[in-house]
């Protein structure tokens, strides 16, 4: 078969925040410095540039102004600022305000924004400054020279559902580069085989995660003015539960409401997304959403381990940045002006790489260097043991948080002791014992107006796959989920998906998984939190995925 | 004036000539309709029948066989000479070919596939579906009548035509056409089967969803879709499960179907599935669950266990057949 | 061969539509692009002839800044040039104002074929492609099946309704309206991406348009909360009377 190659200076896996501002600071720099153009290639699977970003998103500028401190005049879309702070504990019936805003919630000089909007215009300045955008290609693999990263594969394009070749094939494309910049995402499938293979987290803590539910709102002009920002805590979960949800006012009339849960709850019959739905019908929320009209809607985990559970970012050929290695303030739920950092460190790594012609761990350490000189360390490690004090419950949490800024993050052991959030998960005997095994906010009433089911939430994310290619989640072993997973965990899948991929049918040889690959929103619940991990997320066809129109 | 060009194949009146008829009595009277081609007095008095001023007849040997040019040339000259207020056409897909050709040398509106008349402040609009069935367009033509409108096949019924107390005067009209400017060349029409099923060029669909239990059971719905005319579709489950093929996926990740009738048996109506057929101008659903979101959008409704409904409706169409 | 091939840039098909403030068109602040299927599968077409007859694709395409998106795409798969005739105003809102401008736009170029997508996805009027042939003096035919390239004239396959085919020969310079699914699209490749970036993309200005033959005067979601009229009783009851309905009231069997 015959192969496509492209040779390139620098490629990079990934066009969200952290690649792109790779890739443009990488081709500014060099710019800066005389030299002849690089070759940069930024590889990015959804179709569009911003196509899979999905946050909140409060922004914080601090990265960007010194990426492109004439952000302003290039038309940035940021949105509005942060006018006001407001943080909810609620009740099931009642919502009281914080008196004041903790530091770590302060968003003044933030900027309430679309994160797809503005990974749109971010690709533009770096397609300006000549960098190449391939969008709808998927990184399938990493290219190998011994031990040392030389490359990735893409994914082979036209494959059939039974993994034939179609009319249409496209043997995937190697592409070679000096450097690689590792900007896949949270749990990104091609950083996951290399923190495997070379060991990367084995002084880490495991990573946690988080799945962030959110949807955009229409809303009757004036609810709430623009550059509001809302966080709540308490209901609809319990103090074993960690997360909380949100109310980010972009416009007049438009609403980014959404709710994040840790992905290390106890209970197996915990639902995110019945969360979400409960939430929504708190008073207080459905009040802002009254007569409104759900216009998208989106999920995505994000990493939450913080300074701890971050692996070494740096190996023969290769760095990894952004949300991929974790680089992430659980604490201020921020993490896009980090993946930005690193992205620049990034940069300034490479382009030395590139002058020494020196591409090895030890060369490329140096960004370890700037992590640890710079704005990230000084941002992460003074909060570094706080989601692992949530892994206590929230009343811990809570006072740990309070207390890790008072003492710097120092706590009584340092580190504190995390573990990988699939493993907390109980079976359902051991955490309901024989009562009635349900979990007590999962039944939510569906009224298709304020609340969705999952399959008509999907829709609103506009997610689109070509129907004719292999499946894309790996359950290794089918047989389990229809055994051992439904006996000890009752199929947490069917809940922790927030998009209707995995469903148990019942059919006459008994119950059987179901695996409706195209409703998949990229958000990698499954992959984190399958107790078992026998589910492996592979990016599908290249183009494939939602489409996080203002989102 | 109304004037419709109604459409005839081999001298015979096409249905929707007749819906068309229809539609235009129902804008305002009176409604002169014209039949051109070649051999086509028997149409033209078949048409007779309706409730119309005069029926204009155009019989020349270069429209003995449809071309764009050739029908843009005569229907040009009749349009000028006697001067309708509006030009109602069949959105057929011979009207398509020519049509727009036709708004051009009259330098006049065309509107496309409407499905009904509508008053808005006093302008007469016409209401057509957008964004592939997703939402309604209220549309006016702007410049000098006469405007060209062209109704979807279907939209109005041909049973609503109001006949005449005697038939209507027929009248030849004569319009040069010239053949030697006619630059098509079209050879005889062939019937082919396609290789893939196109759903969204069925008149009728019957389509199945999870509510089907097994495989086993579709035989009998493939019989009751040979009963009605009509082509088998299916809600994504059934086709996920490899019990018919890709193509036959009606919905978001499949095909978007406007037929005039789709029945529904055992499908919930997921938003993704009702994306793909709710521009169905009658629907009728099947299902054991009062308040599956199906019922919501179908004009006909049966809460009931499909496998009784559809053996009883075969033996109803069936038997009717045997019957006669 | 030269081939120019009309492309429009219509909203995604999974973008859940919304009307605007106005209730007069979409909120397209709020939507998503995408080059209009028949449109990708004339270009596929057009591809196909030129790698068999040799000769030259370009692309045209009507809109503001935001289509060159789908110019970009069309150049990406095979495309030799684009001419993006940009509107930024928006004055080219139906099919006479868009083929007025294309017209005008490729008067010059060396042309046998135009080819364009039987409809688009979005308004789906039908029309722009015979608007264009009659505006620039061609012959045309529609929903072509396949082509067959002769000296000075084509002979392409039309679709007729109810399974009926056939064939026309027409002189070149023609346009065709192509149907749907006719060849399976290819990809772009990473190369003809890279490629894409340096090929000419000619920018012309909306001409003088002779002004619109429609208006839009009200967009909006088809009537919901139809009545659904239930069927009551035992299912061989219940089958005599939905099919007597169907028959006589609705028409539709």
């Amino acid at each position: 078969m015959e192969r496509e190659t492209l040779d390139v200076d620098v490629l990079i896996v990934g066009g969200g925040p952290a690649g792109l501002s790779a890739a443009l600071h990488l081709a500014r720099l060099r710019k800066s410095c005389g030299g002849e153009p690089l070759a940069i290639a930024v590889l990015e699977k959804s179709r569009e540039s911003g196509s899979h970003m999905l946050s909140g998103a409060v922004f914080d500028p601090s990265a960007l102004q010194d990426l492109l401190p004439d952000f302003e005049a290039r038309g940035a879309p940021l949105g509005p600022s942060v006018r006001e702070d407001r943080l909810l504990f609620l009740t099931e019936h009642r919502a009281l305000r914080f008196p004041f805003t903790p530091p770590p919630l302060d968003n003044h000089g933030c900027y309430v924004m679309s994160l797809n909007r503005f990974v749109r215009w971010l690709a533009e300045q770096a397609e300006a400054e000549g960098v190449d955008v391939f969008n709808g290609f998927a990184a399938t693999e990493v290219l190998y020279d011994g031990d040392r990263v030389v490359g990735v594969r893409t994914g082979d394009r036209g494959v059939s559902r039974r993994g034939e070749r179609r009319a249409t094939f496209e043997p995937g494309v190697d592409i070679k580069a000096s450097v690689t910049i590792l900007a896949d995402g949270v749990r990104g499938n091609l950083t996951k085989t290399v923190l495997r293979r070379m060991r990367l987290d084995a002084a880490s803590q495991p990573q946690t995660y988080a799945l962030g539910i959110k949807e955009l709102w229409d809303v009757p002009s004036g609810r709430l003015e623009p550059g509001t920002v809302v966080h709540t805590m308490g209901y609809p979960l319990r103090f074993e539960e960690f997360g909380g949800g949100f109310i980010y006012a972009l416009t007049p009339e438009r609403l980014s409401v959404g709710f994040v849960t840790g992905l290390d709850y106890r209970d197996p019959l915990f639902d995110p997304h019945a969360m979400f739905q409960r939430f929504k019908r708190h008073p207080r929320v459905a009040a802002l959403l009254a007569d409104g009209q759900l216009v998208g809607y989106g999920a995505k985990a994000l990493p939450e381990g913080g300074w701890h559970a971050l692996p070494r970012p740096y190996l023969d050929g290769a760095l990894i940045i952004g949300d991929a290695a974790g680089y992430l303030n659980s604490l201020r739920l921020k993490g896009i002006h980090l993946a930005m950092r690193t992205g620049m460190y990034a940069a300034e790594t490479a382009l030395e790489a590139l002058r020494t012609g020196d591409a090895s761990a030890s060369q490329l350490r140096m960004f370890q260097a700037k992590v640890d000189d710079g704005e990230v360390r000084r941002e992460l490690y003074p909060v570094r043991n706080v989601h692992q004090g949530f892994g206590h419950g929230l009343l811990a949490g809570l006072a740990y948080a309070g207390l890790s800024i008072l003492t710097h993050g120092w706590w009584i052991r340092d580190p504190m002791p995390g573990h990988a959030g699939h493993e907390r998960m109980a079976t359902v005997s051991a955490y309901h014992g024989h009562r009635a095994a349900r979990h007590a906010a999962a039944d939510v009433p569906i009224d298709r107006t304020l609340t969705f089911d999952r399959l008509t939430n999907v829709h609103f994310s506009g997610t689109r796959h070509d129907e004719d290619q292999p499946v894309h989640l790996l359950v290794h072993d089918l047989d389990l989920c229809r055994t051992r997973c439904r006996e000890e965990y009752a199929n947490p899948c069917l809940r922790f998906c927030p998009a209707n991929v995995y469903e148990m049918i019942e059919s006459p040889d008994g119950p059987r998984l179901q695996i409706n690959a195209s409703n998949c929103v990229h958000c990698k619940a499954c992959d984190i939190m399958d107790p078992y991990q026998i589910i492996d997320w592979v990016p599908p066809e290249g183009g494939g995925g939602p489409q996080y129109d203002g989102m | 004036m109304i004037l419709v060009v109604a459409e005839q194949r081999q001298g015979e009146l096409s249905h929707t000539s007749w819906e068309a008829v229809a539609a235009a009595q129902q804008i305002d009277a009176p409604v002169t309709a014209a039949v051109i081609g070649s051999g086509v007095g028997a149409a033209a008095e078949a048409l007779a029948v309706a409730d119309l001023a005069e029926v204009l007849v155009l019989d020349a040997p270069a429209l003995s066989a449809y071309t764009a040019d050739g029908w843009v040339q005569a229907l040009t000259g009749i349009i000028q000479a006697e001067q309708p207020t509006l030009v109602i056409l069949p959105h057929t897909y011979q009207t398509r070919d020519f049509v727009p050709a036709l708004a051009v040398s009259l330098d006049r509106a065309l509107l496309t596939d409407c499905t009904r008349s509508v008053r808005r402040d006093g302008e007469l609009a016409f209401s057509r579906q957008m964004f592939q069935g997703k939402l309604m367009a209220d549309v006016v033509p702007l410049g000098p009548p006469p405007h060209l409108v062209t109704f979807q096949s279907g939209a109005v019924s041909a049973d609503a035509v109001v006949k005449g107390a005697s038939p209507a005067a027929t009248r030849a009209v004569s319009v040069a056409v010239d053949a030697a400017a006619i630059r098509q060349r079209p050879e005889p029409a062939f019937q082919e089967a396609r290789n893939a099923v196109d759903l969204s060029k069925a008149e009728r669909i019957v389509a199945v969803g999870r509510g089907i239990k097994g495989e086993e059971h579709l035989e009998s719905v493939r019989r009751l879709a040979a009963a009605m005319g009509a082509e088998v579709a299916a809600s994504r489950p059934i086709c996920d499960a490899g019990w018919l093929p890709m193509d036959r996926q009606v919905g978001s990740s499949g095909q978007t179907v406007t037929p005039t009738l789709y029945l529904a048996l055992g499908i919930s109506g997921a938003i993704q599935h009702v994306v793909g057929m709710k521009g169905a101008r009658t629907i009728v659903a099947v299902n054991k669950d009062a308040d599956a979101p199906i019922f919501e959008i179908a004009d006909y409704g049966f809460v009931g266990d499909l496998f009784e409904i559809v053996p009883a409706m075969i033996a109803e169409l069936e038997g009717e057949k045997t019957a006669c | 061969m030269n081939i120019i091939v009309c492309i429009k840039q219509v909203v995604t098909r999974e973008w859940p539509v919304r009307v605007d403030d106005a209730g007069a068109w979409i909120r397209e602040q709020d939507a998503s692009f995408e080059m209009n299927e028949p449109d990708a599968y004339a270009l596929e077409a057009a591809l196909r002839l030129k790698e068999a007859q040799g000769g030259e694709v370009a692309v045209c395409s009507v809109g503001p800044q935001r289509v060159t998106q789908v110019i970009r795409e069309a150049l990406a798969r095979g495309a030799d040039r684009a001419i993006h005739v940009v509107d930024d105003a928006g004055v080219c809102v139906d099919a006479f104002t868009v083929a007025s401008a294309m017209a005008s736009a490729i008067k010059d170029e060396p042309v046998d074929l135009v080819l364009t997508g039987l409809q688009s996805d979005d308004q789906g009027f039908a029309q722009t492609g015979v608007v264009l042939s009659a505006l620039m003096g061609l012959p045309h035919a529609t929903i072509i099946m396949d082509v067959e390239v002769g000296a000075g004239r084509v002979r392409v396959k039309r679709e007729l309704e109810g399974g009926w085919f056939q064939w026309v020969t027409l002189p070149t310079p023609a346009l065709l309206t192509v149907q749907s699914g006719i060849n399976q699209l290819r990809y772009a490749t990473l190369k003809g991406i890279m490629g894409a970036k340096k090929k000419e993309v000619r920018t012309v200005s909306v001409a003088d348009t002779s002004g619109a033959r429609q208006r839009i005067v009200a967009l909006y979601p088809p009537e919901k909360g139809k009545h659904t009229h239930f069927i009551e009783g035992p299912a061989p009851a219940a089958a005599k009377e939905l099919v007597r309905l169907l028959r006589e009231e609705a028409h539709a069997l």
